[in-house]
């Protein structure tokens, strides 16, 4: 008895094509779940299936899922959708996995499968119409927003949620949303567009471009502006391409790899002259290292992808590797740092912004316990699965003294989210980008030295 | 039956009728010699609906049991010695009936022990040890027969051989039968052989005698505290009342022995931290290697046990009195009350670390009882419970000398049941009559 | 929570109905799709569909659940965080899946007297780490400590690197809280006092596999942080030499907190798995040794250590320089079993003990097998109690390459149980081993167990078919002969 059950619960992997249920091309790579053991090392890493305690919601659980449509076990349905849509993309999992379990990739794999099984209706086709396709790929739309909402309640998008009844906390939520928002701040495109390269402080000793990033450049401009300032002032040239759009990170995520990789060519085209490609926003970051997954099928453009992958580095990893002048005026602040997922999990940057921190005179660093667990940001994410979002946000609030003054990170998105999660918490906490506290600081010693030669100048006469 | 029993009360007229005042009584003894005897034994008393009391030291015919004679003793006595000992493994495997001297005095040539220090070494055997579940004050560290013992060979009472556990230090196969017979009082099989991890025995040894008067008892307490919540690594933080600390050193005050067991270096680095931090008033001895052997071996004899209770005019109870840690202070404290409301002596120590107590309570026979209702009152007070391991058998009568039934017990009666349905052995010995 | 379409309730098996109304529809899993994550545990060799999963949040509903599968004849069986090497989760009869996650929660500390209340779903590494602040540890460390449960280690008496000083799991419980198979809730040993008058039912249960009853609540012992702890990483060019040098420790009267060994296949896993240390890729045998205690006496242990391997010929031996080293050094250990993914596509973990005056012989054996089949073994163990982990490396899609790993899973434990060994030390019987117990115990012992079973479980309906061979007896024949039928 035991034998046939042995010899049943061992169905080949998809190896032919015939008893998978996914659709021919760019299906969930079979090498990639091989490695997986079940071993369950990933569990607790998950935020999802620390919340759910359900198994289908953790990394091992998706993954057997993943791997079961390739043996004709399940359907491409919503069964399966579920599961695969509520995972954060936090790469956490990856992390914790002893085998490097490539989870993320499986996952955006996945719902590309799904995407096309299931195309979205109803209120999240929406919201996902919205942001994916209507918004984030037009650099120009996203410049004549004032905000996000503004632009929700314009576009009638309001209407559509209310009238389909589809989700109560929609609005409650895009409303604490709204209230979070930064002042809009200049965008670096608009700035510097008729810039061809910004100079370095002194002698240049690389020039590097800059992916300015979708939300980044619009909501947080002053960001895009302390990460040049921080680049120049280490005698770094900076070139903004003006072709680069948005990454296309939110687009993957969500299944349409389409779109990804339409957005992927016209990166990889725009940055083709470049040498670096500096990013400061650990979503976009993720994403164009990870180009060349979206290319599978096409040798000629994954060739390219790669090369363009191995340009790319996140800003505080940039810094610390070319050396960087450690800044003399104290900042005397009491801060804290939030691992992006996609920073720590998805690039493996975890030292190089803490030291960043470390270096700036007068700071009081505080390392937050859970510090690389996802906040429930996770790109639309927190608009898409909203209750998921909050019960990670709560999670992650609990871990954040109460007593710390800022809160430091590398991602916008991270940003957004923890800035919501500090309002409901009633908290003081600041929400920081690490560059931007670097750039304070040679503000700072600017205007020290500024101050002394004025005085000296003053003294002299 | 034709087994080569003999009848005691024929050999050894005075001394027997002593030890008969503590009932499980067998009218014949067997000695067997081999397993097989044994198995033929029990199997032959099975079928006949014979009873039989099991017993090899004879130290613990006052524990347990309100049947005053079974139709036979089984001794284990003469089913003894080292069945395999295998240095490099740390493990060895030795018949019940040998005494716990004979046991450590075979291992010592190879530098290691098992880590066990019941009462009474010379007399008690490993069979009864582990039977009764009997422990010392150094289970602090090593632990108690249930972390020791890896293995057994237990005889059923129709006679088939059961092994359980094995002879690995480190062993889930099956359900963990060994801890069945623990403690199980000879109620579900006899013993025949025992599987035990070993030690090595300690390179260096000392013991620091800290006492305090009686008003400062509190002090002591905490230095007990102090010393858990350090990094210190005490073998044994056992307390002992004034009246035990004077039978023992000499001195009518609260002591703590506080026991090293490691390296040199390392047992004089914590002798001193004790010598740093003991309360003012305090007075400390530090024994070392020898000195204190032997004091752990005077301190093995001091409660009276079935042979060497004698005495016609008082009555003697060992009470073992089982608590959360810390209670063992708490409960000491308040036995004095004791002594004085029902005129009997009491003599205490128990385990700050591990809450095992052990109460000797002495004094005419209605008062000793009284004085072990009052015991097991405080303690039950504080969730423990109190367990006679020594008392006359006509007393035993009087008390329920395990403390009545737990909510599970039918889970006893089923295990009982299941391996002894014609309760051949040991019967009634046990907690609830089983 | 989660929008999914799920049958409305008419449409569903009145039974899922009934546990709906016990833990409410959130707490109910019933869908094929969700089910299927939990048609196996940590061993994957065997896979069958529950019933359903249910998540109670407390003991009073555990019970109920448990009353109504009892009195409707549906078997169960309770699950953690389903890590198990064995596969005693595994619902080989439709089985509701009792899962205790959701009971996750630290009750109680009391430093005072050394014990922590804890639910069984409570994570085991969060244990020590929420006590660690105070320079308290929970002792058990399974590999998989990071994520399985304080329940699930009472089930399958877990293990770890550490046990070889500090013991096992049933060595660190005081007390217990249980549902037994027909719904009564029991208390053994409340508070922790130690030996309970009675049938030392605690120690019968851990270590049961689920098969007795359902933890609800546990007391732990809990250990004061060593004050200090050295660690040594030494490599050899010789098995043989690495072997040696594990009793000679032993035997030098040193009780160190954990040996481990692994052998060249086991370090060329961990150096391509996420925690590499780099070690030299041509060595035959690492051994890492852990010593603890008093700070004074730990340096003479350790140069004692040190010269024991250099009387094994080692080809080099290094202590921990820092706490982060040693972190490094472990993290690349206990992640072993996983990391082997990284160099094989399937593996099938083994769980020998032997005499650890035995490992040269057996370590010689298994590398027979390894070559009689023609798979790769790694051993990654715990050489101080002689507990073997011989992972067999295989790939399921080349046909009959499992059944050829189960066989030398199979011929491994012999191998063990040839020198007085045992088929498992800390993984379990679970499905995996229920054949081998035949090569440690009679029929009469097996059924002595079998018997101790049915005072607590008489209708064999919690995790059935687990631990024992089938069938082991006349009464079991009769039973599968009926089962048989009835399903027929």
């Amino acid at each position: 008895m035991l034998k046939e059950m042995a010899a049943s619960g061992q169905t080949a992997p998809c190896s032919s094509a015939s008893i998978s249920n996914y659709f021919s091309s760019d299906h969930p790579d079979e090498n990639k779940w091989m490695d997986c053991v079940h071993c369950g090392m990933c569990l607790e890493a998950c935020p999802t299936y620390l919340e759910t305690g359900q198994e289908q919601h953790s990394p091992r659980g998706r993954v057997h899922l993943i791997k079961s449509v390739a043996e004709g076990k399940i359907q491409l349905n919503e069964q399966f959708a579920d599961p695969v849509f509520q995972c954060l993309d936090c790469r956490a999992c990856t992390t914790a996995c002893p085998a490097d379990v490539d989870v993320g990739g499986l996952i955006e794999e996945a719902r590309g499968q799904i995407r096309q099984a299931m195309p979205l209706k109803g209120w999240k086709g929406a919201v996902s119409m919205f942001f994916l396709k209507g918004l984030f790929p037009y650099q120009e739309r996203m410049h004549t927003l004032s905000g996000l909402l503004k632009f929700y309640q314009r576009s009638g998008l309001q209407k559509v949620v209310r009238k389909t009844g589809a989700l109560k906390v929609m609005p409650d939520h895009l409303a604490n949303m709204e209230s979070i928002m930064p002042a809009i701040k200049p965008s670096v495109q608009k700035k510097y567009k008729d810039v061809d390269v910004i100079p370095a402080r002194g002698v240049p000793k690389a020039r590097v471009s800059m992916l300015t990033g979708c939300i980044m450049d619009v909501m947080f401009g002053d960001i895009n502006q302390s990460t040049i300032n921080v680049l120049t002032h280490n005698d770094n040239e900076v070139t903004i391409p003006k072709k680069q759009t948005c990454c296309g990170a939110l687009h993957v995520h969500a299944g349409d790899r389409k779109t990804g990789r339409k957005l992927a060519k016209q990166n990889i085209e725009a940055f083709e002259n470049s040498e670096k490609v500096v990013v400061n926003a650990a979503g976009c970051g993720c994403a164009l290292k990870e180009y060349p997954e979206l290319f599978k099928d096409d040798p000629e453009w994954k060739a390219r992808a790669e090369a363009f992958s191995e340009k790319v580095e996140d800003v505080s990893k940039y810094l610390y590797d070319t050396g960087y002048e450690k800044p003399q005026s104290p900042l005397n602040k009491k801060i804290t740092y939030h691992d992006a997922c996609h920073l720590a999990h998805g690039q493996g940057v975890r030292h190089e912004p803490r030291q960043m921190l470390k270096d700036i005179p007068g700071v009081d660093y505080t390392e937050l316990s859970n510090a690389d667990t996802c906040c429930g940001s996770a790109g639309i994410y927190n608009i898409t699965n909203p209750e998921m979002a909050e019960a990670v946000l709560d999670r992650k609030m609990e871990d954040v003294p109460q007593e710390v003054e800022m809160i430091s990170m590398g991602n916008p998105g991270c940003m957004l989210q923890m800035a919501m999660g500090v309002q409901k918490y009633g908290r003081k906490s600041e929400i920081v980008h690490t560059v931007q506290l670097l750039d304070w600081a040679y503000q700072k010693d600017k205007q020290m030295i500024q101050g002394d030669r004025s005085k000296a100048a003053a003294e002299k006469g | 039956m034709d087994f080569q029993a003999s009848h005691p009360g024929q050999q050894n007229g005075s001394s027997v009728s002593l030890v008969d005042r503590f009932g499980n009584k067998g009218a014949a003894v067997v000695t067997p010699k081999s397993e097989d005897e044994i198995s033929e034994i029990l199997q032959k008393a099975n079928q006949e609906g014979k009873s039989v009391s099991i017993e090899s030291g004879g130290s613990k015919r006052g524990y347990g049991g309100i049947k005053e004679n079974y139709d036979y003793t089984l001794s284990m006595a003469e089913y003894k010695g080292v069945v395999e000992h295998n240095v490099g493994d740390m493990t060895v495997t030795v018949r019940a009936g040998t005494t716990i001297t004979e046991l450590q005095e075979f291992l010592q040539e190879h530098h290691q022990m098992i880590a066990i220090d019941p009462n009474w070494p010379d007399q008690s055997t490993i069979g009864g040890v582990i039977a009764a579940n009997e422990s010392g004050p150094k289970r602090l560290k090593y632990g108690s027969a249930r972390d020791l013992v890896i293995g057994l060979r237990v005889v059923y009472p129709d006679g088939q051989v059961i092994r359980t556990g094995g002879k690995v230090v480190k062993n889930v196969a099956g359900y963990d039968m060994n801890k069945l017979f623990i403690g199980a009082m000879g109620t579900l099989g006899v013993i025949t052989e025992i599987t035990m991890k070993l030690r090595p025995i300690p390179k260096y040894e000392s013991l620091v005698q800290v006492s305090a008067s009686e008003d400062r008892i509190d002090d002591l307490k905490q230095l007990g505290v102090s010393i858990q919540d350090s990094m210190k690594e005490p073998v044994t933080l056992e307390l002992l009342n004034p009246a035990l600390s004077k039978k023992m050193i000499n001195r009518e005050a609260y002591t703590l022995l506080i026991a090293f067991e490691d390296v040199e270096k390392s047992c004089r680095d914590q002798e001193e931290w004790i010598e740093k931090h003991k309360p003012d008033g305090c007075y400390a001895e530090v024994l070392t290697q020898q000195e204190a052997q032997n004091f752990w071996k005077t301190f093995r004899s001091h409660a009276p046990n079935s042979l060497t209770d004698k005495a016609a005019e008082i009555t003697q109870a060992v009470v073992k009195v089982a608590s959360k840690n810390m209670d063992v202070y708490q409960i000491m404290k308040e036995s004095k009350s004791i002594e004085l409301e029902h005129d009997v002596s009491v003599e205490a120590h128990g385990g700050l670390g591990h809450g095992i107590s052990h109460y000797i309570v002495s004094g005419k026979g209605e008062e000793v009882t009284a004085a072990v209702y009052h015991l097991r009152r405080i303690t039950e007070v504080r969730k423990g419970y109190a367990v006679v391991k020594h008392l006359l058998y006509d007393l035993r009568n009087q008390i329920d000398i395990w403390g009545g039934k737990t909510s599970y017990f039918f889970l006893f009666e089923g295990i009982k049941h299941t391996i002894d349905p014609n309760n051949t052995l040991n019967h009634q010995r046990f907690i609830g009559g089983i | 929570m989660f929008k999914n379409k799920k049958k409305k309730k008419t449409q569903r098996d009145p039974h899922i109905n009934k546990l709906i109304e016990i833990v409410g529809e959130k707490e109910v899993l019933y869908e094929d799709a969700d089910l299927l994550s939990y048609d196996c545990d940590g061993f994957t060799v065997h896979r069958a569909m529950p019933k359903a999963v249910v998540f109670p949040e407390n003991t009073e509903e555990v019970a109920a659940i448990v009353r109504y599968c009892s009195i409707n004849d549906i078997p169960f069986l309770a699950r953690g965080a389903g890590t198990g090497l064995s596969g005693g989760a595994i619902p080989l009869n439709r089985e509701v899946i009792i899962s205790l996650v959701k009971m996750k929660h630290l009750l109680s500390v009391d430093y005072e007297n050394r014990q922590a209340v804890v639910q069984p779903g409570f994570v085991n590494l969060k244990l020590t780490n929420s006590i660690s602040d105070k320079g308290y540890y929970y002792a058990p460390d399974p590999s998989s400590q990071y994520v399985c449960t304080i329940g699930g280690n009472v089930a399958e008496n877990a293990g770890g690197a550490h046990c070889l000083k500090y013991g096992v799991t049933t060595n660190h419980i005081l007390g217990l809280e249980v549902v037994l198979p027909n719904g009564e809730i029991i208390e053994i040993s409340e508070d922790g006092v130690p030996d309970s008058p009675g049938y030392d039912v605690m120690g019968l249960l851990t270590g049961s596999e689920g098969t007795l009853g359902i933890v609800t609540k546990i007391t732990v012992r809990i250990l004061k942080n060593p004050e200090g702890k050295q660690t040594v990483l030494a490599y050899f060019d010789h098995i043989e030499d690495g072997s040696r040098a594990v009793s000679d420790i032993i035997s030098a009267g040193i009780v160190p907190a954990a040996l481990e060994m692994m052998d060249k296949t086991a370090i060329e896993g961990v150096e391509a798995g996420s925690y590499p240390v780099g070690h030299p890729d041509d060595i035959e045998a690492l051994l890492l040794i852990e010593v603890d205690g008093i700070l004074a006496g730990i340096e003479e242990q350790i140069d004692q250590i040190l010269s024991v391997c250099k009387g094994r010929n080692v080809r080099e031996v290094k202590v921990a320089e820092s706490e982060e080293e040693r972190g490094r050094w472990w993290a690349n250990r206990k992640t072993g079993f996983g990391a082997m993914g990284a160099i094989s596509r399937d593996y099938l973990v083994q769980d020998g003990v032997i005499p650890r005056s035995k490992l040269p012989e057996v370590l010689k054996n298994i590398s027979e097998i390894s070559k009689e089949s023609g798979l790769r073994i790694a051993n990654i163990f715990h050489a101080g109690d002689g507990n073997l982990h011989p992972l067999i490396l295989f790939d399921s899609s080349n046909p009959g390459e499992t059944e050829k790993a189960l066989k030398a899973g199979t011929a491994c434990l012999k191998a063990c149980s040839d020198v007085g060994g045992s088929i498992t030390g800390e993984h379990g019987v679970g499905i995996e081993k229920k054949e081998e117990m035949r090569f440690v115990f009679t029929d009469e012992e097996l059924e002595a167990q079998i018997k101790i079973r049915e005072v607590f479980n008489p209708d064999d309906l919690l995790n059935k078919g687990k631990l024992f061979p089938t069938p082991s007896r006349c009464m079991d024949v009769k039973k599968i002969v009926k089962d048989t039928v009835a399903v027929q």
